[in-house]
């Protein structure tokens, strides 16, 4: 890359972040109060706080290339932490927030350090089965999580003693902590930190031998992932106000990774657009009275976009190599030209 | 997008001033979230069934008013049900709202209608905690803490001395064994078994393998009508022989279908029962014939029946000044409403006092017993 | 003590159940590499196109059977057309290994999974639906101590019909010679003169039949066929492989019992509803000792 290119490349890249700002701090909120429904705002907060549910499993499948099935998981975690200290010990949403997020880190931690050295199905099977048994711990521990009752929060949102309740003052709040959060994740993966992981993605083994520290990366990049995960889960708890366990099942997982895929392996603004398209393509359905066959069409969705669209709407991974080595031409990767296969 | 959204709005604007009180016939809107797909589906269809055949009479009854009722399908996730409770209360002809399904739901819900003044009734909502939320919650099922202390005093009294009680893994299930469980034991009885499941299970053989083991004298349940089925035809297979008690929750026709004889024998008690001469019973009994084909409506559809014919009938008196706070403070004032699942009068936290019947299984059919 | 047996052996009968559906499961995967998660529809397919035959015609469980590893054999087919062969376009070696291919794979047959179901629920309803009693295989057989029931004697015997069928084509035949080949190495398997998509083809043929079967006899077996029904067998399915090593049927299978077995000891210690959990933690505690299966490791998998 010449000087000048990355020049050009810093001034595209904070144009960008500005368009991003000016769109979610003053548009949007203009737009929808402008339509005046508070319906809308709810359905923003709920594609916000998934943006950043599939922004922090992108960090794990998409930048390090871990296939994990149990992200809802750390996402009960930290929604659970957060509702259970504002609901007995009566502490405030600033604190329960950041306490949330440790606590899906430190979640996810412990989950990273028995499974890393497994191999990639292995390693999905089993966060399947750790997302599963976390389930099946606030669903079955009565005396500590309250069981299938929930736990109701009186308190609501309330950020030095002011209410943000309303939906269209909630909407701030989430958009904040949703917009800093992904800008963390942004610069990881754009970061040597970053470059790493894809390193590792794209073969691990080779990584290894390139002196990066594999498992020590996977285990850093899942404990992050989990705290975001969290954070998002302190996020649903207050602005819903009431949590129990189907909130975090794993079709919520399933959900996830569906956003991620769809979006684009690897591609963060992918992740936000699947999940932004995977929460507000039911909801427009809904609107069209086409209600009943919601899923249905999400489904449909779904699958026309992975057969059409393999790398996703954004996507950034291998898949896109696939398709400049089939069609030759000014995408020669270096190396790796015309040495593909039997030739 | 924008476009299609404005129009939407002048539509629906339009449509709002057209039917605003000054013109010839008020149309009022009532929104109903329940399970219209997923797992739960059954249920929220046999409501919206038992919805229309309520909002059907009522519309040939010559009011002065019409009353149009707007589903929303939440599914049983919380997350639905919060934006459609957002939705309904963002329309102004929205008065009133009916559901959900699940207290999960409900309370999820609740927490927006509570922010934003809209009276709720829900016809199943059961979680202990449901009616506290705000002055703005109902609901007409009766909860456990009546129907456990009644089931508990009726086993007694047949000499039963010693019970197993399991029941599902809900909010719901977790009171109905509580509240059994507080008032079986001071009646001077033992628990030797209590234990949950989780709904869904297919397989209960290791839990009655497990009851068998205690020898109790008789099981109280707390399950739906397909987990019910499930465990009557396991225990026979199993060879278990004893008496079996559940809630009201069981009581649907559908759960002789699935079990067939090993039904036979089954006790509950019910808000409702078909066989009831009544006549408005037996109407609604013959309507719901008429529109689903099934034999007979369960206690499910008959509470969503009675739910909306109170709304409706709390509409007609606050008529003409519907307001959703007057529509509550009516809500509030129901006495003594002459339903299918018998009387119900809210009280001053807004939950309803019930009579419940015993039943049993005989034959094929759920008949009411006297002792 | 008959207690401790009692639980061991109703253990043993939901096991092979899961063993059902680990064997198709198993077969598909070991060809081609990739998690068929529309298995479990398929499972429900056959239920459901089981139940249809039943009520429609009512003819002898044999012919059932037959008929719905016919449908089974059907929707394999398409399911692979559908969901699996698009993305085989790309066949040099790189793209073949590719990891974002498997995902877009894996994601393709959730979609198509969601569809199904949906689709079956919008027709059927999601309530359990109908069976006439006196066809569900649950007749209760006393053998001293315990209680088994008819439709454990045959979902036994199919298993082993399945088991040993598989392995006899799989070692004795052709097909099995080229499905073997395509499994271990495609590419190869290619330049040997095997036509890999017919072999792909019949793999999903066979490997749907038999999950189609086993939704029809584990929905006869308990008596609840609906809409979600193949979800949770699905998962321990897939639980099983992975314990049993990815690409070994039989060590799937013993896996799948050793599930059955664990679930239904654990009542005895703990309250039922840690029942699930106790076959996670199996799963856990086994990838922790055995990273690659207990019965695999041959091959490396990546």
């Amino acid at each position: 890359m010449s000087a000048s290119d990355t020049a050009s490349g810093k001034g595209r890249s904070y144009f960008w972040s500005a368009a991003i700002l000016i769109a979610l701090f003053v548009l949007v909120p203009m737009l929808l109060n402008f339509l005046g429904r508070s319906y809308l705002y709810q359905v923003a907060n709920i594609m916000m706080i998934f943006a950043l549910l599939a922004a922090s499993m992108h960090l794990v499948t998409g930048v390090a290339g871990l296939l994990q099935l149990g992200h809802a998981a750390f996402y009960g975690v930290g929604a659970y932490t957060a509702a259970l200290l504002a609901a007995n010990a009566g502490w405030p949403f600033l604190i329960t927030l950041p306490a949330a997020g440790i606590a899906g880190a430190l979640m996810a931690l412990l989950v990273a350090l028995p499974t890393m050295r497994l191999v990639s199905i292995y390693f999905a099977v089993a966060t399947l089965g750790i997302g599963q048994m976390l389930y099946l711990i606030l669903l079955n521990w009565v005396s500590f999580t309250k069981g299938p009752n929930g736990i109701l929060l009186f308190g609501g949102l309330k950020i030095f003693g002011q209410d943000f309740s309303k939906p269209a003052m909630a909407y701030f709040v989430v958009a904040i902590v949703a917009a800093a959060s992904i800008y963390v994740i942004h610069r990881l993966s754009h970061s040597y930190y970053g470059n790493a992981l894809r390193a590792l993605r794209e073969d691990d083994q080779c990584a290894d031998a390139m002196g990066i520290d594999t498992v020590r990366l996977k285990v850093v990049s899942f404990t992050i992932s989990g705290f975001f995960a969290g954070i998002a889960g302190a996020l649903w708890a207050h602005t819903a106000g009431y949590i129990s366990p189907p909130d975090f099942s794993f079709n919520v997982s399933i959900l996830i990774l569906a956003m991620v895929v769809l979006g684009g392996l690897g591609s963060l603004p992918g992740a936000i657009i699947g999940a932004v398209i995977l929460i507000g393509l039911p909801e427009v359905l809904r609107e069209f009275k086409a209600g009943d066959l919601r899923n249905v069409i999400v489904g449909i969705v779904l699958f026309a976009s992975i057969l059409f669209m393999p790398k996703g709407l954004v996507g950034e991974a291998s898949a896109l190599d696939l398709i400049r080595r089939q069609f030759g031409g000014a995408w020669r990767s270096g190396a790796q030209t015309g040495r593909i296969g039997w030739k | 997008m924008i476009n299609r959204r404005t129009t939407l709005l002048l539509a629906a604007a339009f449509a709002a001033g057209v039917s605003s009180p000054t013109l010839a016939q008020t149309t009022y809107k009532i929104g109903y979230q329940l399970p219209l797909t997923g797992n739960t589906a059954q249920y929220g269809q046999d409501f919206k069934n038992a919805a229309e055949i309520a909002l059907d009479k009522f519309s040939k009854a010559g009011k002065p008013f019409k009353v149009e009722i707007v589903f929303e399908d939440s599914r049983s996730d919380a997350k639905e049900g919060v934006s459609i409770a957002r939705k309904f209360v963002d329309d102004k002809a929205i008065v009133g709202v009916l559901g959900d399904f699940t207290s999960g739901v409900s309370m999820a819900a609740a927490q927006v209608y509570k922010e934003a003044g809209m009276p709720q009734l829900s016809q199943t909502a059961s979680h202990p905690d449901y009616a506290k939320i705000s002055q703005w919650q109902f609901r007409n099922i009766t909860t456990q803490a009546q129907e456990g202390p009644l089931n508990a005093e009726w086993m007694y009294s047949k000499g039963i001395r010693k019970v197993a009680v399991i029941a599902e893994q809900t909010d719901w299930g977790q009171t109905v064994v509580s509240n059994f469980a507080d008032k079986f034991k001071a009646l001077g009885g033992q628990v030797v078994f209590s234990e949950f499941f989780n709904r869904g299970l297919a397989d209960f053989r290791p839990i009655i393998t497990k009851i068998a083991r205690d020898r109790p004298d008789a099981i109280y349940t707390g399950f739906f009508y397909e987990d019910g089925a499930q465990f009557l035809k396991q225990m026979k297979q199993l060879g278990l022989a004893l008496p079996v008690h559940s809630t009201s929750a069981a009581y649907n026709a559908q759960l002789i279908a699935l079990a067939g004889a090993d039904a036979e024998a089954l006790n509950l008690t019910a808000t409702f029962l078909p066989s009831n001469p009544a006549p408005q019973v037996q109407e609604f009994v013959a309507a719901w014939k008429a529109k689903t084909g099934q034999a007979e409506p369960g206690q499910f559809p008959a509470q969503a029946f009675d739910a909306v014919n109170i709304m409706l009938s709390a509409l007609e008196r606050a008529h003409p000044n519907v307001t959703r706070a007057s529509l509550r403070d009516q809500l509030a004032a129901t006495k003594n409403f002459p339903g299918v699942t018998g009387d119900t009068t809210f009280d001053a936290n807004r939950e309803p006092a019930k009579k419940l019947v015993r039943a049993q299984v005989k034959g094929g059919a759920f008949i009411a017993v006297e002792k | 003590m008959d207690y401790y047996l009692q639980q061991l052996v109703i253990g043993l009968s939901v096991g092979m159940i899961y063993a059902l559906m680990a064997i198709g499961f198993t077969l598909i995967f070991g060809v081609l590499n990739v998690v068929n998660f529309a298995h479990g529809e398929v499972y429900t397919v056959g239920a459901f196109a089981g139940l249809i035959i039943i009520t429609s015609f009512a003819p002898p469980l044999v012919a059932v059977l037959l008929l719905v590893l016919a449908v089974g054999a059907l929707t394999g087919v398409g399911l692979e057309r559908l969901a699996f062969r698009p993305f085989r376009r790309f066949t040099d070696e790189a793209s073949v290994k590719s990891r974002a291919m498997r995902e877009a794979t894996l994601m393709s047959s959730l979609a198509l999974s969601i569809v199904a179901r949906e689709g079956i629920e919008l027709i059927f309803g999601s309530q359990f639906q109908t069976v006439p009693l006196k066809l569900l295989l649950s007749e209760p057989i006393k053998l001293g101590p315990v209680t088994i029931v008819n439709g454990d004697i045959i979902i036994f015997v199919t298993s082993a019909i399945m088991l040993l069928g598989l392995q006899y084509v799989l070692k004795h035949t052709q097909v099995g010679l080229s499905i073997r080949a395509v499994s271990n190495n495609a590419l190869g398997a290619r330049y040997v003169g095997i036509d890999t998509n017919r072999t792909i083809v019949w793999t999903f043929a066979v490997g749907s039949a038999m999950g189609a079967v086993a939704g029809i006899l584990v929905g006869l077996y308990y008596g609840a066929i609906f809409p979600n029904m193949g979800f949770a067998p699905g998962v321990k399915a897939f639980v099983a492989m992975v314990m049993g090593g990815l690409s070994s049927i039989p060590g799937a299978v013993i896996c799948a019992l050793i599930i059955g077995v664990a679930e239904s000891m654990s009542t005895i210690f703990f309250p039922s509803v840690w029942q699930e959990l106790v076959a996670y933690a199996f799963l856990i505690a086994t990838l922790i000792f055995f990273p690659r299966g207990i019965f695999g490791g041959a091959r490396e998998r990546v």
